[in-house]
């Protein structure tokens, strides 16, 4: 099973892309993460596995070009192989909703990157929605009653 | 700049050439969003472009607090798109942990309500993110209601995910809570899409294990409560969960959620982890109803240990959650047996990842499962030789957890062959293997010890250079323990043989400082009995007393370890030297420190030359052989530890103690040590003189030598008078005083008055760097009877401001505890 403590999207140079945190950390914590993990997985080799110890939990990472998605989880309850999953998930959505995503889609919109997310991953951290179809398809309903608003107001 | 669009701010942004330009750019950024925000008068799409930015300004790691009220305005906006943007901002500027929440209550109460699906799905998934137990009190019945008239699967999913929260957060909700409404959720095909299928998998979960909580906290207000009548209800939905398992398990395909051949492993997964915790729960509350499923779980896993393509790393995650289950669970043996099988085929395959995952799940199992595991050592020493680090750390652990007397002789030479393939940036793990084969080595003796001591020097030879003074010391405890001299000293006639043959001397490098410092410490032990037996021309008293000469001619000027092991190889071996010459070169090497800037040195050097001086009749018994070691071994450290990774920024909380003083010398605890308990001072002690190479460096953890202790002994101790109080808690008051002070030394005492019955009381004590503290025993003893008062002597040298960290461990009606705290005196030495 999967419970995500926090995810973390950094670039190869170690710039955060995207952050969410799953569980209650303080401002002083989540700064301390960041700061520590981001190295810790940028200094892995390629040929490394993807799972590394740090402080009291795992953290499950993936590359993908220049972008590394980094998770957060509790051994002995998560399930790391499934994280791995979780996060292929996640990038093959948002390819699905780009359309080959690169780097700098998510940059400049990364509040759609965001309510990807929340449709993938519920509010403590697990999966919320294995297929694919329907989480794009409410991300793109959502968008546009968003658009129709916009053109109403244009309109009056 | 900030009434531009979100796009050409994060170009701005992106374009700064330095990060000084970079700054600025978003300082003025985020003053600027700061005034936009208070402006009331502000239209909705500025406000909306604002917090978008603002949210820019989060990912980068800047402070947002200011916008917090600004999303629960832009909330209140009829328009979506503000709402939507609204609620994503709440979510991540805002925590479970602020007061602002209270203003969210009402906004989403009203939208739980709305006739927009899309609007109820956006409150439903910001009230799981932001629920503290007031907002979870209020609004729980609004989500339940949804539960019961909506036929929308995406919302029912939505107001799922939200229930299984909300009771996570406040357990209490479990006695209003509808398992009945579950059950017919679970039976309605119509609505079961996947994601339905996983919220009620989450809200089994959440109430499972806030049940448990739950119902501890109940007992103990009304003791005769019965709780379990909900568990026994939603174990109604144990068969349809089973059905539900087995039916994915065996699906063909399904494209929507079919991941490379494997259908929904996600769903699985959570299916498989939450029949888990019924079971637990169930053990743990004795509901017996839960038996009748478990024949058919246990099947089912059996089921799904064989049909799952273990080609892929999704069938992958399933059955490793399925052997996780076998585990947790503890079922039968042959379900463990194969679950044992299906890691060990994890660990025979190529990906990374599932051998990691193997490896650490393994090590947990040993205990269970002993025999199956140590089946696959040849898998498991083949991880030794895996190019990627962590799998060799775990693999390393996990060959000592199944090292015994049967598995030792095979594992040690895997390991062996680890070390010699070991590269530099292996130093850590190379400490851990030969730190942890010494000590295997100490418990598992029936395994022949000629073998272990050659193996031993064959390790040493490999990474002599890289292991600890302490292990060396352990290492030498090792061979002085050997149960049989003359093999003992054949070998280490071997070692000198390696040493001094200039034609093999290029085995051995010159930097091997653990080889060096075993060999001296040989010379000197057994070079007499060596050089009685004859055994090679080329070991001789000149040889033997050359090797000394050179190695102390070669010796490192900032490394007094090796000095100090060479003065007393040197004195030691005048003893059994005729030679004249060779005598004097001896002695050379003693008075050569005499004027060492070294204190400790020095003394020594001084100390020695005085034996020296003594006729053979009076030296010989001094430096005869070393007695027996023994060892505490302690039980927790028997246990292999897991290898402290690189990057663990965390230390334990016992070393903060020296820490903090800057203090890195360990002050023993006052336990007297069988060999070691000889007077300080004492010049014509052998034991003492020679204690410091098997202990620590430092005098910390010397037992004092008063003469009058015994006598003092007898009468029961009181604190005097005009003693400080220095720290009070429940079990014990401390007080000190200071007995004398001045010429670079002081006298204290510290008196510990028990207020309850304590057992095993240790003090740890530290002093700053510029001190050095030598800890008495405590008198009467460790145990202590309520109001009995130990006492414990002190002194300390050195200079500077007099301070004291003291830490007291002792265990009190059962319970360990420790207490720490500090004392300034006025004086200073």
């Amino acid at each position: 099973m999967t419970q995500i403590k926090y995810l973390i999207l950094a670039s190869r140079q170690g710039k955060i892309r995207l952050v969410k945190w799953y569980t209650l950390y303080s401002l002083k914590e989540k700064q301390k993460v960041l700061k520590e993990v981001t190295p810790l997985v940028l200094s892995r080799k390629a040929k490394m596995c993807n799972i590394v110890e740090y402080c009291d939990h795992r953290v499950v990472y993936r590359r993908y070009a220049s972008l590394y998605f980094i998770c957060g989880i509790t051994p002995d309850v998560d399930n790391e192989l499934l994280t791995l999953e979780v996060i292929h998930r996640y990038v093959e959505t948002m390819d699905s909703y780009f359309g080959n995503v690169c780097e700098l889609d998510i940059i400049f919109n990364f509040s759609k990157a965001y309510d990807i997310l929340n449709e993938i991953l519920m509010c403590d951290g697990s999966i919320a929605e294995s297929s694919k179809k329907e989480v794009l398809q409410y991300v793109m309903t959502m968008d546009t009653i968003e658009s129709h608003d916009n053109l109403d107001r244009v309109l009056s | 700049m900030a009434g531009s669009s979100l796009r050409s701010f994060i170009k701005d942004v992106r374009g700064a050439k330095t990060v000084a330009e970079e700054r600025a750019i978003v300082t003025k950024a985020s003053a600027k969003i700061r005034t936009k925000l208070r402006d009331d008068h502000l239209p909705l799409e500025k406000r909306r472009n604002n917090i978008q930015k603002l949210l820019y300004l989060y990912i980068l790691g800047e402070k947002t607090h200011f916008g917090q009220v600004e999303c629960i305005n832009l909330i209140a906006s009829d328009d979506f798109a503000d709402k939507r943007l609204g609620y994503l901002a709440a979510m991540l500027l805002l925590d479970e942990s602020q007061d602002l929440l209270t203003l969210l209550t009402n906004l989403l109460n009203n939208d739980l309500n709305h006739p927009n699906r899309f609007v109820v799905s956006l409150a439903l998934t910001t009230l799981g993110f932001l629920s503290s137990s007031e907002l979870a009190r209020d609004l729980y019945p609004d989500v339940e209601s949804i539960l019961n008239t909506s036929k929308d699967p995406f919302l029912v999913k939505k107001a799922l995910q939200c229930v299984a929260k909300l009771v996570m957060t406040d357990s209490s909700l479990l006695e209003i809570f509808q398992p009945q409404l579950l059950l017919s959720l679970l039976n309605n095909q119509s609505i079961c899409t996947h994601g339905v299928l996983l919220s009620i998998a989450k809200v089994l979960q959440a109430a499972l294990s806030g049940f448990s909580m739950h119902h501890k906290r109940v007992k103990e207000n009304e003791p005769t409560a019965d709780t379990t009548g909900i568990l026994r209800q939603l174990l109604g939905a144990v068969p349809e969960l089973l059905d539900l398992l087995q039916n994915l398990n065996v699906k063909n395909f399904e494209p929507e959620y079919d991941i490379q051949g494997t259908c929904d492993p996600f769903l699985q997964c959570e299916l498989l982890y939450t029949l888990r915790l019924f079971f637990q729960v169930c053990f743990e509350f004795k509901i017996t109803e839960i038996d009748q499923y478990s024949n058919k779980f246990n099947d089912l896993l059996t089921q799904i240990a064989t049909n799952t393509d273990s080609g892929k790393n999704c069938g992958q995650a399933i059955l490793y959650e399925a052997t996780r289950t076998i585990f947790s669970l503890n079922l039968n043996q042959p379900s463990r047996v194969l679950g044992i099988n299906i890691l060990a085929q994890f660990l025979s395959g190529k990906d990374n990842n599932t051998k990691y995952v193997a490896l650490s799940t393994l090590l947990k199992v040993v205990p269970q499962e002993p025999v199956a595991v140590q089946r696959h050592r040849k898998f498991i020493s083949r991880c030794l030789r895996d190019p990627d680090v962590s799998i060799r750390s775990r693999a390393l652990e996990l060959a000592f957890a199944i090292l015994n007397d049967v598995t030792m002789v095979e594992l040690t030479e895997q390991l062996v062959e680890f070390l010699k393939n070991a590269s530099d940036d292996d130093k850590n793990l190379i400490v851990y293997t030969v730190e942890y084969l010494v000590r295997a080595f100490e418990i598992h003796t029936s395994v022949d010890e000629k073998w272990k001591l050659e193996t031993l020097i064959t390790v040493l030879k490999l990474v002599g250079n890289v292991i600890s003074a302490e292990t060396v010391s352990n290492l030498l405890v090792f061979i002085n323990n050997a149960s049989c001299p003359q093999e003992r000293c054949e070998l280490v006639a071997e070692m000198l043989k390696l040493t001094l043959d200039d034609s093999k001397r290029s085995e051995i490098s010159e930097h091997n400082v653990g080889w060096n410092l075993v060999t001296i410490w040989c010379v000197g032990e057994y070079g007499g009995e060596i050089l009685g037996n004859k055994a090679d021309a080329k070991i001789s008293e000149r040889s033997l007393t050359k090797y000394l000469v050179d190695q102390h001619a070669a010796s490192d000027r900032n490394d007094n370890k090796i000095v100090h092991y060479l003065l007393t190889a040197a004195l030691k071996l005048s003893a059994h030297v005729n030679d004249p010459g060779c005598n004097e070169s001896l002695r050379q090497i003693l008075v050569s420190r005499s004027r060492d800037a070294d204190l400790m040195l020095q003394s020594k050097s001084v100390q020695y030359e005085i034996i020296f001086r003594q006729p053979l009749k009076v030296k010989k018994p001094i430096l005869d052989s070393m007695p027996k070691f023994e060892k505490k071994i302690d039980a927790a450290t028997q246990k292999p530890s897991k290898i402290a990774s690189q990057s663990s920024a965390s230390q334990p909380e016992s070393s903060d103690l020296l820490d903090l003083l800057g203090e890195k010398q360990p002050s023993h605890s006052p336990q007297p040590q069988p060999s070691v308990a000889q007077s300080s001072t004492s010049v014509l002690s052998p034991t003492d003189l020679l204690a410091d190479i098997f202990g620590s460096n430092g005098t910390n953890g010397k037992p004092s030598s008063d003469k009058d202790l015994s006598e003092r002994n007898s009468s029961t101790l009181e604190v005097p008078a005009g003693s400080t109080k220095i720290h009070e808690s429940a079990a014990a008051e401390c007080y000190i005083t200071l007995k004398s002070c001045g010429d670079g030394a002081a006298q204290m005492e510290l008196y510990l008055k028990a207020k309850t019955n304590l057992q095993n009381v240790q003090t740890f004590c530290a002093v700053p760097k510029t001190q050095k503290l030598t800890l008495g025993q405590i008198q009467p003893g460790n145990t202590l009877v309520s109001h009995q008062v130990a006492r414990q002597n002190l002194k300390v040298v050195g200079s500077g401001r007099l301070k004291l960290r003291v830490k007291l461990n002792f265990a009190a009606d059962g319970n360990d505890s420790s207490e720490q705290f500090d004392h300034k005196f006025d004086q200073a030495l």
